[in-house]
């Protein structure tokens, strides 16, 4: 069956991806046009969540590829077994006069499948997540955009393989250092920025049902507040907003005080110059008294 | 590129673009901006440039060269992807429509905020875009007034000096009491009887120095004015400068001239910076280690544990290049030329000190002193920093290179061997040019490679004689934008 823009939309929010329409459309061209989807933005607003969000829309298998410096073909594509290869010859000597034929050796069941080559396969439509691109190298970067560009990998022993199904691709990036112009001119991009207050409402009320009407609110306008000022290096991401959410609703707490702040700071702000610059600029109870007030609401 | 499918998709979608293009009755064509009818001849004579007709696709690829003269890579193959997905996007839904082109032609963070200006100029209603068009008109008729004017007063006994386009309208834009004091110089000279008309070259020189003096210290505004790209037809033109009159303008913290660089973005600055210089000083040396990364096969290991599976060689060991640290000096300019890189000056020096521990580190204007110790103390990049920066002499001083490297020579010569890579962070503006140019040369002599980092843009290189006479005893690599540094480390120590 077709998929539609309202279809997409309705699956979101039933996985519970609460996003704005940009992103849902951005998604539905990227499916609909079949190509790969680039996602930047700041780390932890949901870039990497986005593949899984798909394989359970989808009702597919996730296959993961996370990048690294030195992450090379053989870990990401394919490799022969050498061991079970090895072995069988062994076993063949052993047993004189069967024939062996060295062909044998170089077939699919010697083949350890990476990542790549196991989207490529997958009897099914998979969803492929390329995790942190801009962390591997540049040989990588070029070796996958031909692999994305026409979704057939040669094993030169076996031949070309072609995708039985193009894979849905998601491929993300902390924008780390800048990729290359071919690989972006085969995606759709999306950036993906920290959620508004309204949307980080939803967020929680999504997520953390249990909390409170009031709490979720407090907490959603004490995180943005804390997102804006320019000296915190590392913003706290939604994540790290629901853990705040959930250790206030275990501390049977229904609105937002200076003192739990003070107490469970160390849940969003994760290293001591983040939180000295909280300390000094922002302030507990500060931080309280503008989360109660809805004017930034 | 565009094939005449989409034409004719476009022609017949009854209601083919948000606010802009209503159908046209008689024939369900899309009717243009100017509310004419793409199927008719008017739409061409009518329009205000002499390009496109105005379908919705034309209109899609004029968008593009427009995003494109404000620096954004968009390639053809885009452009048809932007095509197919606005036929999968309901049109009549402006928010749709922009995500959509967002989606397919803009692929970084940084465009974003242009694309949004741009978009908000060029999808909106006809009157608007008029407006535009005669600001625009304005605009260059004023500056061909202004030119023509400037070629008037730039004369000497009624004959023009021979100045270029450029030279004039950097008159045109120079204080007007800067312009008074030339007339009246010119005027002066024109008074006097004793000079003849062969002394207008004369005169053009002085004026062509003080011009370019001007140009100079206009900077960025002028060149601004200067290099502007052409869209291709008046009316894009116009966009773009009513899109450079509002907003920041594209930056992008990789091409950002490193003097620029906001507060805001240094973090991000200091992040590439280290690990620059974590790669910077992992150089490859000839030897080889253990590795897993599978490099290159390692045999006599790998024959070496084949005993114990009865010499199959069952498990394969493999080893790569050894990561040598070579000794490094790092000495920075400091002087007045180079102050406003010295928050960039200051992170290199951190970031390359916190990532090497084999590092001797300078900073010299007039004279030379160690800093090294400053480091040692393991305090955070603030404190340390204003510790240098207090008890330091150096800061924005003159540059006299020749007396820094004396000073190397006399108290730091132990560290100077075959095996040291020097450095250089430094604009390559110093005094005694002559002499400085042989103590870098003594100095070359001594250690193993030196690295000179200049902070000039790569453009300008041609224009000073000390780049191109520092650049022939050294190596020297742009360093003028984040991006460049990364140039610098890919070319030159990636290389395994």
């Amino acid at each position: 069956m077709q998929l539609t823009l309202e279809d997409l939309r309705k699956d979101f929010k039933k996985a519970g991806y609460i996003c704005d329409e940009e992103t849902v459309l951005t998604v539905y061209l990227s499916l609909v046009l079949e190509k790969p989807i680039l996602i930047e933005g700041p780390p932890g607003v949901g870039k990497t969540e986005m593949g899984k969000v798909l394989a359970q829309i989808f009702d597919t298998e996730l296959i993961r590829l996370q990048c690294y410096e030195g992450l090379d073909e053989n870990k990401a594509l394919y490799e022969w077994n050498y061991q079970k290869q090895l072995l069988k010859i062994q076993i063949g000597r052993r047993d004189a006069g069967a024939g062996q034929q060295a062909g044998d050796l170089f077939s699919t069941e010697y083949l350890l499948e990476r990542p790549l080559l196991r989207a490529i396969q997958a009897p099914r439509k998979a969803v492929l997540l390329v995790d942190e691109i801009d962390k591997s190298d540049d040989e990588f970067e070029a070796f996958l955009f031909e692999v994305l560009s026409d979704f057939q990998v040669s094993i030169p022993e076996l031949g070309t393989i072609k995708a039985n199904h193009i894979p849905i691709v998601v491929l993300t990036s902390n924008s780390e250092r800048e990729l290359s112009d071919g690989l972006k001119r085969r995606c759709v991009f999306l950036y993906l920025d920290f959620p508004g207050i309204e949307k980080e409402v939803e967020i929680i009320q999504a997520k953390v049902p249990q909390a409170g009407d009031n709490l979720t609110k407090e907490i959603a306008r004490a995180v943005n507040l804390i997102r804006k000022n320019a000296e915190i290096r590392k913003k706290p991401s939604i994540a790290e907003t629901l853990d705040w959410t959930r250790a206030l609703v275990s501390l049977n707490k229904d609105r937002l005080q200076s003192s739990t702040i003070e107490l469970t700071l160390n849940l969003l702000l994760k290293n001591r110059a983040d939180q000295r610059v909280f300390q000094e600029q922002i302030g507990a109870r500060n931080l309280w008294e503008k989360s109660r007030s809805s004017y930034l609401g | 590129m565009h094939t005449g499918n989409f034409t004719d998709e476009y022609k017949n979608h009854k209601n083919p673009c948000p606010e802009n293009i209503e159908a046209c009755n008689a024939c369900n064509c899309a009717k243009g901006l100017d509310g004419v009818c793409s199927n008719s001849d008017d739409s061409l004579k009518t329009a205000p440039h002499k390009g496109l007709p105005e379908y919705l696709e034309n209109n899609i690829i004029r968008f593009v060269y427009l995003l494109r003269a404000g620096g954004v890579r968009i390639g053809s193959s885009e452009v048809v992807d932007a095509l197919q997905a606005l036929q999968l996007v309901p049109l009549t839904d402006r928010d749709s429509f922009k995500a959509a082109l967002k989606a397919t032609l803009i692929k970084n963070a940084a465009a974003q905020e242009l694309f949004e200006r741009h978009f908000s100029l060029f999808f909106t209603a006809p009157e608007t875009r008029e407006g535009f068009l005669k600001a625009h008109q304005q605009k260059l008729t004023v500056q061909r007034q202004q030119i023509k004017e400037a070629a008037q007063v730039l004369s000497f006994r009624g004959e023009q000096m021979d100045l270029s386009a450029t030279d004039k309208t950097v008159f045109a834009y120079m204080p007007a009491s800067e312009q008074k004091r030339m007339q009246n110089f010119l005027a002066l000279n024109e008074s006097r009887p004793t000079l003849g008309a062969n002394y207008r070259p004369f005169l053009e020189k002085i004026v062509k120095g003080r011009l370019s003096f001007w140009h100079k210290q206009l900077g960025k505004e002028i060149e601004k004015e200067l290099n502007q790209p052409d869209v291709g037809d008046q009316e894009l033109n116009a966009i773009r400068d009513a899109a450079a009159g509002i907003g920041k303008g594209g930056y992008n913290i990789l091409t950002e001239d490193m003097q620029n660089i906001a507060r805001r973005d240094l973090p991000r600055a200091t992040l590439l910076i280290r690990k620059m210089a974590r790669l910077l000083v992992c150089r490859i040396s000839r030897r080889f280690r253990a590795s897993k990364s599978r490099r290159k096969l390692d045999l006599r290991t790998t024959i070496r544990h084949s005993i114990q599976y009865g010499g199959t060689p069952f498990l394969l060991k493999y080893k790569s290049r050894r990561e040598r640290k070579p000794q490094l000096l790092l000495l920075c300019d400091v002087s007045g030329s180079m102050i406003n890189y010295t928050n960039f000056v200051l992170q290199f020096i951190y970031g390359i000190n916190g990532a090497v521990k084999r590092i001797e580190s300078f900073v010299f204007s007039e004279g030379l002193e160690r800093i090294t110790p400053y480091f040692q103390q393991g305090k955070n990049f603030e404190a340390t920093m204003e510790a240098i920066v207090k008890k330091s002499g150096e800061w924005g001083g003159g540059t006299s290179l020749d007396k820094a490297i004396q000073s190397l020579f006399r108290g730091y010569k132990e560290e100077l061997n075959r095996n040291t890579v020097t450095l250089i962070v430094s604009d390559t503006r110093t005094v005694r040019h002559q002499a400085s140019l042989k103590e870098v040369q003594r100095l070359r002599n001594e250690v193993k490679e030196i690295i000179w980092l200049n902070t000039l843009p790569r453009e300008n290189w041609d224009k000073y004689a000390s780049v191109q006479a520092f650049q022939k005893i050294t190596t020297m690599f742009p360093c003028n934008t984040l991006t460049d540094l990364e140039k610098v480390l890919k070319q030159r120590f990636l290389k395994k």
